[in-house]
């Protein structure tokens, strides 16, 4: 771990503890430049080995959307809104039109509802497939790292025959979806996630049951379900600590509610816990696409809306991978929306951070911050 | 050994030294003259080429793509590219993406700690121009503004194809540069 910045006081060595006379803490800042991923800084003190306080710097990558999704039209807003989490970008996505389309008083058609669910969860699976093989590299773990990274690709194809694009889809539009399944789709779907489920088996018996991990993860950063509430986590890092809290199951919108799937919660809150529902979420969103490709109506996939905002206020919200992604949206009948409030779970699993990391020792730090599922580009917008 | 002359110059010494086929000069230009000269700049070029360490930094979403081409099925690693955590021990910034005001300034804080030879490949169209965030109050349209950029690759954001092609494309440039650059 290198230092690039200035330690956030003036000296590196900060109040005395309390506990011995005359001993003192260290404060340390680690990153943005660190040895592992993510463009933040943590300002961490510490007592000998254990951390006593961590505060985020988040900011690094802030970009100011929610300026600029007040200077283009809807349309041209969807590539910007999705930039956050590029990995999950059909969730955020979602927020988007369906904050428009309550504006608008658009339903899409079945089949575009359903399409936009098959797409959300190939992205959940993209997304925590991404978190988890960066979750090696924080580990030292490489075969953790080049495992999950390449069944991503499984999906990545998979997207990509569907829309176009890698990983940045655009594919939800205000009144549906840009086009139907090409042909041969559900078959190689249904193929590749069989194939999926049974890589999770082989991931359980490798990395989940791996000392490696298990000594890292059990009983480590743990967060417990009354201090998760009270934080406002969300996603899986309140699912971990045993809170049992889904949009597609509390609110459904799209075609959740045909569907049928369970919310996998851990009571635990450490990072073994949160690591285990993300994995059980895996297997659920694989099940997931073979259904929606099974239950899905014929039909058209778009209905004709117009591109413009009506006068009045709309609030948007879905379960994305990382959590609860919300819009809320004001309009003025113009193209452009007058204000777009835009708050990703990422943003709000920030303030778990600290919770998590006091009284975790520094060398389980990167492991214990990553299984919060903490994407700084989601965060800062 | 002396495979090129060197251009004529009006200094007495250089002219009677060039005449009889001896280098005249402080003892660090000789080496840099002999190391720089063909068989040993190859052999030099060579390593340099297939181990460009790329240092730990990702400024915005372009490290998805990053990832994915550290990764199984594209693994940069057959190019010689291993993202590696020390600065001092890296030579490559490979910029992911957009670069805000608060970025720009410990990117080149970076850049000034690593050790020469070190290079800059500019990943994605917010690293070239600003791309889709031109116009917003907080990033900077380009790393070329701050920091000297060999190779930009485009794309938003660019496929890991690209960026293999970008980093042979850099290669290519070791391949045919000197050992010791001007900077």
């Amino acid at each position: 771990m290198t230092t690039t910045d200035k330690p956030a006081q003036e000296s590196t060595l900060g109040s005395p503890s309390p506990d011995e006379p005359g001993a003192q803490t260290l404060t340390l800042s680690v990153g943005p430049q660190h040895s592992g991923s993510g463009h933040m800084r943590l300002i961490v003190e510490l007592d000998g080995d254990i951390i006593i306080n961590a505060e985020p710097d988040p900011g690094y990558v802030h970009r100011g959307i929610e300026k600029i999704i007040e200077l283009r039209n809807i349309i041209r807003s969807i590539p910007v809104i999705e930039r956050p989490s590029i990995i999950d970008a059909s969730n955020l996505n979602h927020a988007w039109v369906k904050a428009i389309e309550e504006l608008q008083g658009v339903e899409p058609p079945a089949r575009g509802q359903y399409l936009r669910c098959l797409l959300n969860e190939m992205n959940r699976i993209m997304s925590h497939l991404y978190w988890l093989s960066i979750y090696g590299v924080f580990l030292g773990h490489t075969t953790m790292f080049m495992w999950p990274l390449g069944d991503r690709e499984l999906f990545i194809d998979l997207a990509e025959s569907l829309t176009g694009a890698r990983i940045t889809y655009s594919y939800l539009v205000p009144g549906g979806v840009r086009r139907d399944l090409p042909q041969g789709f559900a078959e190689e779907a249904i193929k590749r996630t069989e194939y999926f489920e049974k890589r999770l088996d082989e991931y359980e018996n490798i990395f989940f049951k791996n000392p490696l991990f298990t000594s890292r993860a059990k009983g480590v950063g743990v967060l417990s379900r009354q201090r998760a509430i009270e934080l406002g986590a969300t996603g899986p890092t309140l699912r971990g600590s045993g809170v049992d809290a889904d949009l597609r199951k509390d609110e459904p919108y799209a075609a959740y509610s045909e569907l049928d799937f369970k919310v996998h919660t851990r009571p635990d809150g450490d990072s073994y816990s949160r690591v285990m529902v993300h994995v059980d979420e895996m297997r659920e969103s694989s099940q997931l696409i073979r259904q929606i490709l099974e239950k899905m109506p014929s039909g058209p996939v778009r209905r004709k809306a117009p591109i413009v905002v009506p006068r009045g206020e709309a609030y948007g919200r879905v379960e994305s991978a990382r959590g609860e992604c919300s819009f809320y949206m004001i309009g003025e009948g113009g193209d452009k929306p007058y204000r777009a409030r835009y708050i990703t779970g990422s943003y709000r699993n920030m303030a778990a951070i600290s919770a998590v990391l006091q009284g975790v020792r520094l060398a389980d730090m990167p492991t214990s911050w990553w299984s919060i599922d903490y994407w700084p580009v989601e965060a800062d917008r | 050994m002396s495979a090129q002359k060197p251009a004529q110059s009006d200094d007495p010494i250089e002219l009677l030294a060039d005449s009889m086929n001896v280098w005249v000069g402080k003892l660090s230009d000789i080496v840099h003259k002999v190391i720089d000269t063909e068989p040993i700049r190859n052999v030099i070029n060579w390593a340099r080429m297939y181990s460009l360490w790329p240092v730990n930094i990702t400024t915005a979403c372009c490290s998805a793509e990053f990832g994915a081409a550290s990764g199984a099925r594209h693994d940069l690693e057959r190019f010689g590219v291993l993202p590696y955590g020390s600065l001092r021990q890296s030579d490559l910034i490979v910029i992911e993406g957009t670069i805000t005001k608060k970025m720009a300034k410990r990117l080149r804080m970076i850049y000034d700690q690593m050790a020469i030879p070190r290079y800059v490949i500019a990943m994605g169209d917010c690293a070239i121009s600003g791309g889709l965030f031109h116009d917003s109050y907080s990033i900077v349209n380009g790393a070329h503004e701050f920091l000297p950029v060999d190779v930009f690759v485009p794309g938003c954001p660019p496929r890991p194809e690209a960026l293999e092609h970008g980093i042979i494309m850099l290669q290519e440039k070791i391949r045919n540069s000197k050992v010791y650059p001007q900077s």
